[in-house]
């Protein structure tokens, strides 16, 4: 048992050190943003780590060291300078230096030359659009795609509560407060898919609310975008084409919106290209047939609390045909 | 004398519950016996000693007095809550306990106590204590609680019927509880050989209407020219008790699986009916717009999307419904009704964002005109 404790001890220790993964971390920048953000973060610790070894140091010292060290240390020129200039000026430096550091990304609307997208919180959802010149946005949900770089400028808003967008490869954490607009400008300079999280409690399904920013190459950006603009095309199969008709009948357009067609919904997330997206609700359902029909039956389960209430009253085999013409969306 | 007292004070509290004790044991010895023996007899023919119904009588009124102490009473003297509970009446409560022209039937009149015929004698409960024993029901007496717990506002209804139940003869009485139902004689074969229906007790046109006429209240739905597919499920769960109400599950457990597919097709059949909209309102701007554009900002979709014309079968249309009914519906669900059936999961998270000048506004579709949706099924 007494061999066994100091392992206990370690390993609870170093159990936060599962937060230095790959995924979803700080310690792992994709992009200048963060990486200001993880070297300001670096400097912190080290800044950090020095003070408490020249604490420990002191108190070595108090300790141990000779009469004269002890009344260096306890006298009043000391304590004036190690313990009031030293944290003052320190503290300010730092704080100026993070200010400093941090003052590009927040800084309001951009110009021209970045890529503007605005995302709005939803409980518990992101309404994500891309501003055309003309006509009316792309409307996409809770997957954001941005070339490689290209400084991206988001226009951050909340449709309810405030949720707060953070996507901790790329960049610093802002919130998302009702009634007002807050900014952030991130670049990627490679690709991959950086997973964010709302990083303030909106209620509910909080925990669920994730996000997926997709960084591509300009290319295979500029091919997703022009397939997002078009409308959705008309289903090739009979059993795609009888789901479309099912879906228009069972009121799902009351809520979704699917381009080219009756359904013009605000209140969900636009479906024109459902099929292209890497997941259903968020994360928790892979976008394949299956993973639509159990989400359109089981959302409560799969995101407990969402808005999207159960619908059962389908057969099974007109549920398949929804999944199937969703799917197709592509 | 002093210390003799304390020696003896700890022992006498031991020595009196021993006495308790061992009396309570011999009591309950004697009446186990007593019930083992089978000396007592059960037999409701004989009656009760006038001692024993007394203190029965006495417990109960007290009891209910006690229990229904906390409840208000809403408005009841609205006509067609009354004619809702005098159509229940009739089918649920006449059997046992009469009605003007129709005696206690004599089966029931041989239970212990045999039930009072309310229209001749009825005690003079309070509104309160009348909705609490048609909620509950009364132990050993054979009244049973109403089937939907939950479901206040269709026991409001019969109470409402019951304040009215005195002063009626059986003329008004048949009127009020049968409404346009014209009970068909049977010949001589019919009534040997069929399963008769008596005084048209389960007959649906008695709330629902039948050809030619609607319902005989507002706060009961028009079933003309809906879809078929909508009022089987309906029925469906009402019989499997998923949705829950005291006046149409009894109903509904009693149809067979064709019995629901002839009935839903008899009513899906019917030219559609109009409810007699209230003259002289005129449909509000609010009630268009959530019909037809729904309030997005409030997370509420347009009503027309699942109950319009080309809506799915599963769902029923709303063009021409009682407002009354669809108010009470949609009340039902933003209280919190429990009710576990497949189109109330999509309906009640719906309701719950629903103000109540919202849920007035649904008297919009009162006035459209409605159209049969289960003669194009």
């Amino acid at each position: 048992m007494s061999a066994a404790r100091p392992c206990l001890y370690l390993a609870v220790a170093a159990s936060p050190l599962a937060g230095c993964g790959e995924h979803q971390s700080v310690l792992n920048p994709a992009g200048p943003e963060a990486l200001r953000l993880a070297q300001l973060t670096w400097l912190l610790f080290g800044f950090g780590a020095a003070v408490l070894g020249i604490v420990i140091l002191a108190a070595v010292a108090a300790v141990r060291g000779s009469e004269r060290v002890r009344a260096e240390l306890a006298s009043a020129r000391t304590v004036a300078w190690a313990g009031i200039v030293f944290p003052s000026v320190a503290l300010t430096g730092l704080l100026g230096y993070g200010v400093w550091v941090t003052r590009a990304s927040i800084a309001g609307p951009g110009d021209e030359s970045m890529l503007r997208i605005a995302v709005t919180g939803e409980q518990w959802w992101w309404r994500v659009h891309y501003p055309q010149s003309a006509g009316p946005p792309i409307a996409v949900a809770n997957e954001i795609r941005i070339p490689t770089g290209r400084p991206v400028l988001f226009e951050l808003r909340s449709a309810d509560v405030i949720h707060s967008f953070w996507v901790p490869n790329l960049g610093g954490k802002v919130d998302m407060i009702p009634g007002r607009t807050t900014f952030l400008r991130l670049r990627a300079d490679r690709t991959g898919v950086f997973r964010g999280q709302c990083a303030e409690y909106c209620g509910g399904p909080h925990a669920l609310m994730a996000l997926e920013v997709v960084a591509m190459s300009a290319t295979d950006f500029d091919a997703w975008l022009h397939n997002q603009r078009a409308p959705a095309a008309d289903p090739e199969f009979t059993i795609a084409r009888r789901g479309r008709e099912l879906f228009l009948a069972a009121g799902c357009g009351a809520c979704h919106a699917v381009r080219g067609t009756a359904a013009a919904g605000m209140i969900g997330p636009d479906l024109t290209h459902l099929g292209s997206r890497r997941s259903v609700g968020i994360d928790t359902v892979a976008t394949s047939e299956a993973g639509i029909a159990h989400f359109i039956s089981e959302g409560q389960h799969i995101k407990p609390g969402n808005r999207m209430p159960p619908f059962r009253i389908f057969a099974p085999e007109d549920l398949n045909a929804v999944a199937a013409y969703l799917a197709g969306l592509r | 004398m002093r210390s003799e007292m304390s020696k003896r004070w700890p022992r006498r509290p031991a020595r009196i519950a021993g006495w308790l004790l061992s009396g309570v044991g011999g009591l309950a010895a004697a009446l186990f016996l007593f019930a083992w023996s089978g000396i007592y007899n059960v037999a409701a023919s004989s009656g009760h000693w006038t001692i024993v119904d007394w203190f029965l009588a006495f417990g109960m009124r007290n009891s209910v007095s006690l229990r229904s102490n906390a409840i208000t009473a809403p408005a009841l003297d609205d006509p067609d809550l009354i004619r809702l509970g005098a159509a229940h009446f009739h089918g649920g409560c006449a059997f046992c306990h009469g009605a003007p022209g129709i005696p206690v039937s004599p089966i029931a009149r041989q239970m212990l106590p045999s039930p009072p015929d309310l229209a001749t004698s009825m005690r003079p409960w309070k509104d309160e204590e009348l909705f609490w024993i048609v909620r509950h029901g009364i132990k050993y007496t054979g009244m049973p609680g109403w089937v939907a717990l939950e479901r206040a506002d269709e026991i409001w209804a019969v109470i409402a019927f019951l304040k009215r139940l005195p002063a009626l003869d059986a003329k008004n009485y048949r009127a009020l509880a049968l409404g346009d139902v014209e009970l068909v004689g049977q010949s001589g074969e019919e009534l040997a050989t069929v399963e008769s229906n008596p005084q048209g007790a389960g007959a649906c046109a008695r709330c629902h209407g039948a050809e030619g006429s609607g319902p005989a209240s507002d706060l009961v739905p028009i079933l003309h020219g809906q879809p078929t597919e909508f009022l089987m499920a309906a029925l469906r769960e009402y019989a499997e008790g998923s949705r829950p109400s005291g006046i149409m599950q009894p109903l509904a457990a009693d149809l067979g699986v064709q019995d629901i597919e002839r009935l839903a097709a008899y009513y899906a059949n019917l030219v559609p009916k109009q409810a007699p909209s209230t003259a002289g309102t005129r449909p509000s701007e609010r009630g268009r717009a959530l019909a037809t554009e729904g309030d997005p900002a409030n997370g509420i979709p347009a009503c027309n999307a699942c109950h319009g014309r080309d809506s799915l079968a599963r769902y029923p249309r709303l063009a021409g419904q009682n407002a009354a009914y669809m108010a009470g519906q949609l009340r039902l669900w933003a209280a919190g009704h429990h009710s576990s059936t497949s189109g109330a999961a999509i309906m009640a998270p719906i309701a719950r964002r629903l103000s109540e000048t919202d849920i007035a506004a649904a008297a919009y579709f009162e006035a459209l005109a409605s159209e049969s949706a289960g003669a194009r099924r």
